[in-house]
């Protein structure tokens, strides 16, 4: 009888402690959402312009489930662009994911086999940015929290998408809310430096963006990305060298 | 049709590239420099982001006083306060305000 009081006992503080990440990741996850919303309405333009049907431009939500590659392709394809070239802009626009993907890797690698396979279909720009930020968190609290926001994420897009079809040719864009999101993604930035060499190559990679800007398909943001990579790769080896 | 095509192969395309080293590294160790480097990967991924989305699609990119200086309390507001919701307001009260002064 003791033991199965103190089992029950440790099982409810492990789901307090669930809950808690729970309630974290959806903290996390709504503050970021709310310049997703005017994004959510620019998507509900893009596919209103592009003549696809409504149900087919939504349906770009739960199969990508990616703002900036749904609208590139979209948008493309209402242009009239063949199917090689509209796929082919909408991964360039989404290969900074591959980043994700290897930046992540070590953290899956204590997870079940289950959420190495699930976990990616989630891996946005805010959830990476957000679950980049807790790199102490054990496996099982990381896992939580990564699934929290990434549902709460998914969820909400594919809610406001639908919305977004219906009221996005009505909202003024005089309104300026799309500047939320570099705002965000800004403070996303500032929370995770932690020396002044990440400063450096967060500054480098933002000016080689500027300077690329007019390279098609936002092709600019992967060359700024990559050369702020590699010079973290030369402070490294320096650091390591000396 | 080839719209459905087009967006199946987008999401599959989009799937992978965010699958491919987590599944595929599942077990292998990672030397000790490559972890170190990919630290710098969110600082210059999100340097880049936050530049390409002041950007148009036609590559012009959108920075006058009002973004630079709701940007800049951003980061301050971000720095001390750690709080999303907190740097948010501040930033979007700097940024409007100064673009209602036409600067």
């Amino acid at each position: 009888m003791m033991t199965k009081g103190r089992g029950r006992r440790v099982q409810c503080r492990a789901m307090t402690k669930t809950l808690t990440h729970i309630r974290r990741g959806i903290a996390d996850t709504l503050p970021l959402f709310v310049p997703v919303v005017p994004f959510a309405l620019v998507f509900g333009v893009v596919v209103g312009e592009s003549g696809i049907a409504p149900w087919l431009g939504w349906s770009t939500s739960p199969i990508i489930f990616g703002g900036a590659a749904q609208i590139t392709l979209l948008s493309l394809l209402g242009e009239g662009a063949s199917v090689a070239a509209a796929v082919t802009a909408a991964l360039i626009v989404g290969a900074r994911h591959l980043l994700y993907s290897v930046t992540m890797a070590p953290r899956f690698q204590n997870q079940p086999r289950w959420f190495r396979w699930v976990g990616p279909y989630m891996l946005i720009d805010q959830v990476f940015a957000l679950s980049m930020l807790r790199q102490e968190d054990d496996p099982h609290a990381f896992r939580v929290y990564f699934l929290s926001t990434g549902l709460c994420f998914w969820s909400l897009w594919l809610f406001f998408t639908a919305v977004g079809l219906f009221i996005g040719p009505l909202v003024p864009s005089q309104w300026g809310l799309v500047f939320a999101a570099p705002v965000l993604f800004t403070a996303l930035l500032v929370m995770a430096l932690n020396s002044w060499d990440k400063l450096a190559v967060a500054l480098l990679a933002g000016g080689v963006t500027v300077l690329f800007s007019e390279l098609p398909n936002r092709t600019g943001l992967l060359v700024g990305a990559l050369l702020g990579i590699a010079m973290g790769l030369l402070l490294e080896l320096r650091r390591s060298r000396s | 049709m080839t719209a459905f095509l087009a967006i199946v192969l987008t999401g599959l395309g989009t799937y992978a590239s965010r699958a491919v080293f987590i599944v595929a590294l599942g077990q292998r160790r990672f030397p000790p420099l490559i972890l170190r480097v990919l630290e710098y990967v969110a600082p210059a991924v999100l340097g880049a982001l936050v530049v390409s989305m002041l950007t148009t699609a036609d590559g012009t990119v959108l920075i006058g006083l009002p973004e630079l200086a709701g940007l800049a309390c951003a980061a301050a507001v971000a720095w001390t306060t750690r709080n999303h919701i907190f740097t948010l307001l501040a930033a979007m009260v700097v940024f409007w305000t100064l673009r209602s002064l036409g600067l």
